[in-house]
C-alpha cells in the first residue's frame, strides 16, 4: 500500500499557527503525538473510522481521546440530538432533559444520590474537589503522581500561567502506595479535604497500572478514619468498564464520582455525582456555565447511555479489546519484540519493554498512522462499540508490519 | 566588565533578594563558564587565554562561588577547588550590576600580584558579551550567528539548572523531573549541546551525547536565533517540522518549563 501523506493537514496547520497559539492547543497539538506522521485535522467520521483533511481513512483507537464510545455519527444518538434541536437547546432555564439525565444516572450508579451536569471533565473534577473542600472545610487535595484530572489551575500540567497558590495545597503520592498516602495524610492531619484518584492509574507516557489488591480498600479506610472525601475521577474510563461506574468493576465505593468522556458519544456533557451526605455541600458550591443546561447535548447523553445499556456495548468492547491486546502480544512475539500491553481491554495501551524513552513507540505509531490505524504512542487507547472483528484483524495486520519496521530499526 | 568603584557599605549589607540571587548564580554558573567554549573558537579569546595562568575565584556574599582555571590556553570552571586570584562581591546585586555593564569593582582578596592578568580577563568577558549580546551587524555573518547560538544555548541550558535549584515556582517541575539526557542539535552541522538531569540537578555540556533520552533537532541556525530571542512558537514549530523532538517528550516538556523561565531573569 502507498503510505499516507499529510499535505493538507500541514497546510491547515500553517494557517492555524497564524491565528491560534501553538496552532492546535493542548493534547491535540502534534507535538504530543508524532509530528509529520500523524494527521493534524479531521474531516469526517463514520463508525470506528474517520477521514482526515487529506482524505486518508483511519481505524480509530483514540476515539477523540475517549468520547466516541459507540462510533462516529451514531444514528440513535444523533437522532436524539436532532429531535431536541428542533425544540431548541439554550434557554433561560434548564429543560426536563437535565432532570431526566440526573434521574437516569442516579438510578444507574450506586454511589449517586445526586448529579450535577457540566460540559467537560475539568468542570466536574474542579467542582468535586470544591464540594469536598466545602464539606470538610479543609484545604488539601491529594492525588496520584502522574495522574491527569483536567486543565483547571489546581491540577494543570506544568507551570505556565499558574501561580504557586494555585497548587500549594495539592500533594502527590505514588499510585498503589498506601503507606506513602497515609504518611501524607498524617503529615497534613486535619487539613486534607479529598483524595482524588482515577479508578485505575492511566498516566500519559507510561504503562497503565491496575489497583493493587487491597489498595483501594486502604484508601477507603484512610478516608473514613481521617474524615476525607474520596473522589474517583472516572472521566476517562467511565462507561467503558461498568455502567455503574468503574469503581464497581474493581469493587470499591468512593464518595463522589466524575464522568464525562463516555457518556454522550462526542456531545459535550459531564457529570459529578455523589452520595447524599455531600448533597448540601454540593448545593453551596456555585456551579454553572453558559452551556451547562443545553438540552441537545443532554438529550444525546440520554440516548448514548440507553444505547450502551441496550446493546451491552461494554461486553463487546471488552471482547474486541481483548482480541486487540492478545493479537498485539502475539504479533510482537512473532517479530521477536517484547511489549507491555497494559490496561483493561476497553482502554488498552502498549509500550516496548526494551525502552523507556518511547522511540520505538513513536516509530510504531507513526508507521501505523501512515497505514491507516491510530494507535497513540504516549496516551492510552480507547475501544468503541463500533469496532468489529474485521477492524481488529486489519489493525493487527498493520501492527505486524509496524513491528517488523521497529525490529529492523532497533533490533529488539 | 570589571571597572569603577564599589557601592556604599549600607547597600552591601542588604540581604539579597531571591531574584538577585538567582540572577547572580546564572552569571556565575551559566555565563562565566562559557569562556570554556569561547577560547576554543574565537582567535582573540584563544590568544588571550594562552597568556593567562591563574585560578580565578568569584565569591559572592549571600550567593555562590565559581573558580575559573586558565591553563595552557584552556578554561575550566568549577564550583570547588582552590584559587590564586580572588574577587569578592559584597552582594549578588553588585555582581549583577557588573554584568549589566555598570561601573562596579569587586574586592580583590587573593593573589594581588596576579591582578594584572585581570585586564586580559576583562577583555575575554568583553568578547564573550559580543557573542551573547551581538550587534545586528555582527549577526549578518552566518558563522557568527552559529557561535551566538552555541553560546546562548549553553547559557540557557546551564541557567535552567539555576532555575531548578532556586526558583520556587519551578519546584513543581523539578519534583517530577526524572533522570535523563536531552540532546539539542541545530541542523545540519550544529552547534550541539545537551543537558544531563540527575536527581534534580541539571548540568549543561557542549557537543553530543550517545543515546540521549530525548533528541531535539532545530531546523537551522536562523530558527535557533529566533528561539533564543523568544520569537518562535515552539509548539507550532514542532508541528510544522521546524523542530523535531523524539524520545521521552515528557521530560523534555518539563525541562522546557525550566528553560522558559531563564528569560525572566537573564535578559
Amino acid at each position: 500500500m502507498s503510505l499516507y501523506k499529510f499535505t493538507k493537514s500541514n497546510q491547515m496547520f500553517q494557517r492555524a499557527t497564524a491565528v491560534i497559539p501553538s496552532g492546535i492547543s493542548g493534547n491535540k497539538n502534534p507535538a504530543f503525538a508524532v509530528p509529520g506522521t500523524f494527521p493534524y485535522f479531521a474531516e469526517r467520521g463514520e463508525g470506528c473510522r474517520y477521514w482526515d483533511v487529506d482524505g486518508n481513512e483511519y481505524i480509530d483507537f483514540l476515539c477523540g481521546y475517549g468520547p466516541i464510545i459507540l462510533g462516529h455519527n451514531h444514528p440513535a444518538v444523533d437522532e436524539a440530538a436532532r429531535k431536541q434541536q428542533k425544540q431548541g437547546s439554550a434557554f433561560n432555564h434548564p429543560t426536563p432533559r437535565s432532570v431526566e439525565l440526573a434521574e437516569k444516572l442516579v438510578a444507574m450508579i450506586p454511589v449517586a444520590d445526586w448529579v450535577a451536569i457540566g460540559r467537560n471533565g475539568s468542570d466536574v473534577t474542579a467542582y468535586a474537589v470544591q464540594v469536598a473542600r466545602e464539606h470538610t472545610q479543609r484545604n488539601k487535595i491529594i492525588m496520584a503522581r502522574g495522574a491527569y484530572h483536567g486543565s483547571q489551575a489546581w491540577c494543570r500540567h506544568g507551570i505556565g500561567g499558574l501561580i504557586e497558590a494555585d497548587y500549594e495545597h495539592v500533594h502527590q503520592f505514588t499510585f498503589n502506595d498506601a503507606t506513602e498516602l497515609e504518611d501524607l495524610v498524617k503529615k497534613h492531619e486535619g487539613d486534607v479535604a479529598t483524595i482524588i484518584l482515577t479508578p485505575y492509574h492511566h498516566p500519559a507516557f507510561g504503562d497503565q497500572e491496575m489497583p493493587a489488591p487491597g489498595f483501594m480498600e486502604e484508601v477507603r479506610r484512610i478516608c473514613d478514619e481521617h474524615g476525607i472525601v474520596f473522589i474517583i475521577d472516572d472521566v476517562r474510563a467511565g462507561f467503558r468498564l461498568d455502567m455503574r461506574g468503574s469503581n464497581e468493576y474493581f469493587g470499591y465505593k468512593p464518595d463522589l464520582i466524575c464522568f464525562c468522556k463516555g457518556m454522550a458519544n462526542g456531545y459535550c456533557v459531564s457529570a459529578a455525582c455523589g452520595n447524599r451526605e455531600y448533597k448540601n455541600a454540593a448545593s453551596r458550591v456555585f456551579f454553572t456555565g453558559t452551556y451547562y443546561t443545553n438540552a441537545v447535548e443532554i438529550a444525546a447523553s440520554m440516548a448514548c447511555l440507553d444505547e450502551l445499556e441496550k446493546t451491552k456495548a461494554i461486553d463487546k468492547m471488552m471482547r474486541m479489546g481483548t482480541m486487540l491486546q492478545e493479537g498485539l502480544r502475539e504479533r510482537a512475539k512473532a517479530n521477536g519484540i517484547e511489549v507491555n500491553v497494559t490496561g483493561p481491554p476497553t482502554l488498552p495501551f502498549m509500550t516496548f519493554a526494551a525502552e523507556t524513552n518511547f522511540r520505538r513507540s513513536q516509530l510504531f505509531s507513526g508507521e501505523a498512522a501512515r497505514r491507516g490505524v491510530i494507535l497513540h504512542p504516549h496516551h492510552n487507547w480507547f475501544m468503541m462499540a463500533a469496532h468489529e472483528e474485521s477492524d481488529i484483524r486489519q489493525t493487527l495486520e498493520v501492527a505486524d508490519k509496524c513491528f517488523s519496521i521497529v525490529k529492523k530499526q532497533f533490533g529488539d | 566588565m570589571i571597572a569603577g568603584m564599589l557601592d556604599t557599605a549600607g547597600k552591601l549589607l542588604k540581604p539579597p533578594s531571591l531574584n538577585d540571587r538567582i540572577l547572580a548564580d546564572m552569571h556565575l554558573y551559566a555565563v562565566l563558564p562559557r569562556l570554556e567554549e569561547l577560547v576554543r573558537f574565537d582567535e582573540e579569546a584563544a590568544s588571550l587565554a594562552r597568556e593567562l595562568d591563574m585560578r580565578l575565584e568569584f565569591t559572592v556574599r549571600g550567593g555562590g562561588r565559581v573558580v575559573l582555571t586558565f591553563r595552557d590556553g584552556a578554561v575550566h570552571s568549577s564550583r570547588t577547588g582552590g584559587a590564586n586570584v580572588g574577587l569578592f562581591f559584597p552582594s549578588c546585586n553588585l555582581l549583577n550590576r557588573m554584568f549589566a555593564g555598570e561601573n562596579v569593582t569587586p574586592i580583590p582578596f587573593k593573589g594581588l600580584t596576579r591582578i594584572g592578568q585581570l585586564k586580559k580577563f576583562t577583555r575575554l568577558t568583553e568578547i564573550m558579551t559580543e557573542y551573547l549580546k551581538p550587534s545586528s551587524e555582527a549577526m549578518e555573518d552566518p558563522a557568527f550567528r552559529a557561535k551566538h547560538v552555541e553560546m546562548s544555548l549553553m547559557v540557557g541550558l546551564a541557567a535552567s539548572g539555576v532555575v531548578a535549584d532556586l526558583d520556587p515556582k519551578a519546584q513543581r517541575l523539578v519534583d517530577v523531573l526524572h533522570d535523563a539526557t536531552i540532546q539539542y542539535s541545530v541542523l545540519p552541522d550544529g552547534p550541539n549541546a545537551y543537558v544531563s538531569i540527575s536527581q534534580g540537578t541539571i548540568r549543561a555540556f557542549s557537543g553530543t551525547v550517545p543515546d540521549p533520552t530525548t533528541s531535539i533537532e532545530i531546523r537551522d541556525v536562523d530558527l535557533a536565533v529566533g528561539l533564543i530571542a523568544g520569537e518562535v512558537d515552539t509548539f507550532a514549530a514542532n508541528g510544522s517540522g521546524d523542530i523535531k523532538a523524539s524520545g521521552d517528550l515528557a521530560v523534555a516538556d518539563e525541562f522546557n518549563g525550566l528553560f522558559d523561565r531563564v528569560g525572566l531573569y537573564l535578559k
